[in-house]
């Protein structure tokens, strides 16, 4: 009788083994490995485009300094044309290229400011990221560039932007690849079906022109000081 | 009961046996390969980015003439908005990690994470209380840089992904930024109370922003009106 007893428990204990095999070898193969080894390509992918730059950086870099080296007149040159590069980048100059243009309006007969599903700041901030994320280079919300330090912010019954108030209905403009920044608003369940559903009017158009107007504000540091190394 | 036994310890051999196999599989292989490989890309990444740096410190040796100096100064200041050089400065460090809320059963504990949008709305208040220069984990923030949450960590300027705790560097008036962000309703206050996210801010004599790790070259913007 405990004979049985002995020979039931080792079965279950067989069982669970058994069972234990079974869901490792299932575990291991498709998840997780799949996951990271598709990060880690997307990270490689990302990292050789970084380099690519940089070496047309590298390029870009050695001719100025060659011809810089020549005298007073060439250094004066390729100061300006330093200068010229820097400002596109830093965006007090205007630039221009394709891109989308994303319109975003209160729900329809709501001209009152209050309202739960009134466009908020919130609201601009979230597709201002997303354009970012897909690769956005210049933008700007109402004819204000959006630089490194320009906060949306609700203040009172209106949006700031770079200080300026704005007022809907608002614009937001992008360069970049437009396909990519407008399936970016657009995918399904994305940003933009949920904005409509709760009643905003949102358009998202490509254009192969859009300019964006410079910063206005002054680009004036008064506590951040170039580091000698970092 | 011998038989029984015997079987028993098969079972457990290849039990052993199954788990040293694993980090003999194609897809762990696959892993391997992709982080060595991702390894030497960064490095590669980074000697080019070296040698950037040193380029533009030499053409700045090079073009010390007395009358290039207010040139000198524009470009200054539009490289570091374009995040091209490191900067330092008195400022603020917050710092952001996920909830110590006891959940009910029930709650969803999705709420009471750190999403992207707490970081976001974070570096908004910074910005409109006058940060001039700001950094998470050490990653610089430029006109470009989204924040975006993937599992535990959040992704910032496309492939830099960083890990909680988040902690954000800001150059600017101390406490300008730190009364905005602990103004009573205001940022930190909803984010502690509704979520129960830990919020530190602390206030900084100096703080030290990298400069981005990349190229800023765009491909799609140029200048308006320049040649195409």
């Amino acid at each position: 009788m405990s004979k049985r007893y002995t020979i039931g428990l080792v079965a279950l204990v067989l069982g669970l083994l058994l069972a234990l095999q079974f869901r490792t070898t299932q575990n291991i193969e498709p998840t997780v490995p799949y996951d990271r080894a598709s990060e880690l390509t997307a990270e490689l992918r990302a990292l050789e485009k970084e380099t690519t730059g940089l070496e047309a950086d590298v390029g870009d870099l050695e001719r100025k300094l060659s011809r810089a080296r020549m005298g007073y007149t060439q250094a004066e040159e390729i100061l300006r044309s330093e200068v010229k590069d820097a400002a596109v980048i830093a965006g007090v100059t205007a630039v221009e290229g394709p891109g989308v243009r994303v319109r975003i309006n209160n729900p329809a007969g709501q001209g009152a400011q209050s309202g739960i599903f009134t466009v908020r700041d919130e609201d601009l901030l979230k597709l201002l990221n997303e354009l970012r994320a897909t690769g956005a280079e210049a933008m700007s919300i109402n004819g204000q560039r959006i630089i490194s330090t320009s906060e949306v912010r609700l203040a009172g019954s209106f949006i700031n932007v770079n200080t300026q108030k704005i007022t809907p209905p608002y614009e937001i403009l992008a360069i970049g690849g437009p396909a990519a920044l407008r399936s970016s608003l657009e995918i399904r369940n994305g940003l933009v079906e949920t904005l409509r559903d709760w009643g905003m009017e949102v358009t998202v158009e490509d254009d192969d022109r859009i300019v964006i107007p410079a910063y206005r504000g002054s680009l004036k540091f008064e506590y951040a000081q170039q580091a000698r190394e970092g | 009961m011998l038989l029984v036994a015997l079987f028993l310890g098969l079972m457990m051999a290849v039990q052993y046996r199954l788990s040293r196999d694993v980090e003999r599989t194609v897809p762990i292989q696959r892993v391997q390969r992709l982080s060595a490989q991702v390894e030497s890309a960064r490095m590669e990444r980074d000697r080019f980015q070296m040698r950037v740096t040193e380029l533009r410190n030499e053409l700045d040796t090079v073009t010390t003439q007395a009358g290039l100096k207010p040139l000198k100064e524009k470009l200054a200041q539009y490289r570091i908005e374009a995040g091209l050089v490191p900067v330092t400065g008195p400022g603020v460090e917050v710092s952001l990690n996920d909830s110590n809320t006891a959940l009910q059963p029930g709650q969803n504990p999705n709420l009471y994470v750190l999403h992207d949008e707490d970081v976001l709305r974070v570096l908004n208040e910074l910005r409109a209380a006058g940060a001039e220069v700001m950094a998470i984990n050490g990653e610089r923030l430029l006109s470009t840089s989204e924040v975006r949450c993937i599992g535990p960590t959040i992704l910032v300027n496309k492939i830099r992904r960083v890990a909680a705790p988040f902690v954000i560097t800001a150059v600017g008036e101390p406490d300008t930024m730190i009364s905005a962000l602990k103004m009573r309703g205001g940022v930190v206050d909803t984010l502690q109370q509704f979520w129960g996210i830990q919020v530190t801010v602390r206030k900084m004599n100096q703080v030290t922003i990298p400069a981005y790790r990349g190229s800023r070259m765009f491909t799609h913007a140029r200048e308006a009106g320049g040649e195409r």
